[in-house]
């Protein structure tokens, strides 16, 4: 049943609170491993869901689910090596609320309830919010307290607006439950200027919480406090889950025939981070910062496709998937080089294909994956959106879309090659590199190329059920 | 006729208007726990609520306990391990915020005049506007005061103002007992683990001035 995916992370995850250390380890691992599975079991529609009332396994909140699960499965394993290095005094409360993590993040992933789906996003934030300051530093406590205050402000904001839709149904006199898959059917009938309100706070609200600018500033801080495997959680799988929940009132959206409406926002929200991210990036002095910042222009890119819609709505969904792939794997990388260098200033690392090779491959190798060069997913993925904004005749859009790319491969290719390549006076490595903590990243990225040469027929199809209600198409 | 549920809205309105001007935490936190509980109570007497079931009454006494009693009872606990418990220097000040309060008032009143909203019963309107009003003032005092502590009030507030809002508009809302309780439970642990930070940020920085974390930027 479809609601295992979050019992069980549910409830090993508070037991993991109570246990030792490493108990915890295990029990981290061995979750990663069942949640897989059901995911599986879920994904080939072996079984399905138990109530319908607040749940259901619709193709985009598989794709996520699915994301989710294969990240979550080599991430712990990667948590597992990690926490052999580092010195965490509150080990148990990390792990465990890794679990209830992976636990409000399935449920964001199969909710059908609009308000069921704010409960989980909120669930989200406050799950996550302990993995931020587990160091307990003074900058780790301020991440926390920025992330959990203006998420929780922001979608606060999101429950206004789902109020707003609800009340758009009732407004029109339709009665039917508060579900997406039941709110789509009715939905022209639904009242459009209240669907309108409701939407933009939907997307201001869901959007804080995905890094759409100027909502991110939450983002940056966060990521780089985090420790690693949580930076590549929250990076690859959490801003996923905010994207799901504004893709599924897009869809509402397009069902009621505002979808032009609704496309406009998601592409002047979307131009507007990679904007923002593209300036910031520049003079980063932090790799993590840097990520964070990449981060956030992905989540634009992810909004301007879907906005655009058509082919580039494909693009858009390729590129969540290759972006999880390749952003957690370089967070795990930049992990492996915070254990070596000891720092997270970009300035006094250096040397890293000499000093921590296998590290310096995976990081340069993720870096060109995250430019979208060939042969990663994120050039077959950027490249349809810009064929589809081209077939759509949004050359402005498409116009600064490029001018930020360039921008920000410009800006974050200097830094990278001055990690990877520049020379360091003394070769201290605090913490020498493990194949263990090595292989995660790799098999990332390895799983990245392997989707570009061969995408299994079911992820196809899931992608265009997912997008055929926005109108996107693959030959279109 | 006076009408129970518009004493109440009155009630709210006035807690707002005191919280805007206090500058002592416990004296914020005592308002909050009584705007908590007659913000969970206005469901019960509007003239719109019908059918009380026993689940309905139980519910309802479960939202008083926890806006009213453990979430106010977590934030006391709070104040009282922190030295400073006045507001020193606020960003705006009382009787500047004291005035945003006011013109709140009156811009809610005249956004839900201008709203399309022939088929909310009178009292709906009114309570949409004191909605408004405490969601306005929350995020007032969000952004205008520095204590951690008193930003989280500002939290609650918001979040007791968006319950309005949703009372007036979305009524269907309150007949799905297991959807309201998730979200009750969300409010829960966000304060709880609101607290849990601002504990350590008060044993770190000796103080829950938000002033003192500026160490992140870009």
């Amino acid at each position: 049943m479809l609601q295992l995916v979050f019992y069980i992370p549910l409830i090993v995850g508070i037991a993991v609170f109570f246990l030792p250390a490493k108990a915890g380890r295990l029990a981290l691992f061995s979750t990663a491993v069942i949640h897989a599975v059901f995911t599986a079991l879920e994904w080939f529609k072996i079984s399905g869901p138990l109530h319908t009332k607040y749940f259901s396994n619709s193709p985009e909140g598989m794709l996520v689910l699915g994301i989710l699960s294969f990240l979550f499965l080599f991430i712990s394993l990667y948590t597992v090596f990690y926490m052999d290095e580092v010195e965490m005094s509150k080990e148990p409360v990390f792990n465990g609320s890794m679990l209830l993590f992976l636990a409000a993040m399935s449920m964001v992933a199969i909710a059908d309830h609009i308000i069921m789906l704010w409960v989980a996003v909120e669930a989200t934030t406050l799950m996550s919010a302990p993995l931020i300051f587990v160091h307990r530093s003074k900058e780790s406590l301020e991440a926390t307290w920025k992330y959990v205050l203006i998420c929780s402000v922001g979608i606060a904001l999101a429950l206004l607006g789902c109020f707003f839709v609800i009340f758009s149904m009732e407004m029109s006199n339709v009665h039917v439950p508060i579900t997406f898959s039941s709110l789509t059917t009715v939905a022209s009938q639904l009242d459009p200027i209240w669907l309108k309100a409701g939407f933009i706070f939907i997307v201001i609200g869901f959007g804080t919480k995905m890094g759409l600018a100027p909502m991110h500033t939450w983002l940056p801080d966060a990521h780089s406090e985090a420790p690693s495997p949580a930076s590549a959680l929250l990076s690859g799988a959490l801003l996923n889950c905010a994207f799901l929940a504004v893709y599924r009132c897009h869809q509402l959206m397009y069902a009621a025939g505002l979808g032009e409406y609704s496309s406009n926002v998601l592409i002047a929200f979307g131009l507007a981070s990679m904007l923002v991210s593209a300036v910031f990036i520049l003079n980063q002095t932090d790799y993590k910062r840097m990520l964070a910042y990449s981060s956030i222009e992905n989540m634009g890119i992810i909004a301007v496709g879907i906005g655009i819609g058509g082919l580039a709505a494909f693009g858009a969904m390729l590129h969540m998937i290759h972006h999880s792939l390749v952003k957690s794997s370089l967070f795990l990388s930049a992990g492996n080089i915070l254990l070596g260098y000891g720092t997270k200033a970009i300035d006094k690392t250096g040397g890293m294909l000499r000093l921590i090779p296998k590290t310096g491959v995976t990081f340069f190798a993720g870096f060109a994956g995250i430019s979208g060069f060939p042969p990663f997913g994120l050039f077959v993925s950027e490249l349809l959106i810009i064929l589809g904004a081209i077939k759509a005749g949004r050359y402005v859009a498409i116009g600064i879309f490029i001018f930020s790319l360039i921008l920000i491969f410009a800006g974050a290719s200097k830094l990278v090659m001055k990690m990877v390549f520049s020379e360091k006076e003394n070769d201290d490595v605090l913490v020498p590199e493990k194949w263990t903590r090595a292989l995660p990243p790799i098999i990332l990225l390895l799983t990245s190329l392997a989707l570009v040469i061969w995408l299994p027929d079911s992820i196809y199809q899931t992608i265009q059920n997912a997008i055929s209600s926005i109108g996107g198409t693959v030959n279109g | 006729m006076i009408h129970i549920s518009n004493i109440f809205l009155a009630l709210i309105l006035l807690s707002v208007l005191l919280s805007l001007r206090s500058n002592r935490l416990m004296a914020l936190v005592k308002l909050m726990a009584f705007q908590g509980i007659i913000v969970s109570a206005v469901p019960l007497v509007l003239d719109t609520a019908h059918g009380l079931t026993f689940n309905l009454i139980m519910f309802f006494l479960l939202l008083i306990l926890v806006k009213g009693l453990v979430i106010p009872g977590m934030m006391s606990i709070a104040v009282n391990k922190v030295v400073a418990s006045r507001e020193i220097e606020p960003i705006i000040g009382y009787h500047a915020s004291l005035f945003a309060g006011l013109i709140m008032i009156i811009f809610s009143v005249y956004i839900t005049n201008h709203l399309n909203l022939a088929s909310l019963p009178a009292s709906h309107k009114l309570l949409l506007v004191t909605g408004i009003t405490t969601m306005g003032a929350g995020l007032i005092l969000l952004m205008a005061r520095r204590k951690a502590i008193t930003q989280v009030i500002g939290y609650l507030m918001m979040e007791n103002g968006i319950y309005l809002i949703g009372t007036a508009l979305a009524k269907e809302v309150h007949t799905q007992y297991v959807v309201e309780f998730a979200v009750l439970l969300d409010l829960l642990v966000a304060v709880l683990v609101m607290g849990i930070v601002l504990n350590d940020i008060n044993h770190t920085f000796d103080d829950v001035d938000t002033a003192l974390l500026g160490q992140l930027k870009d």
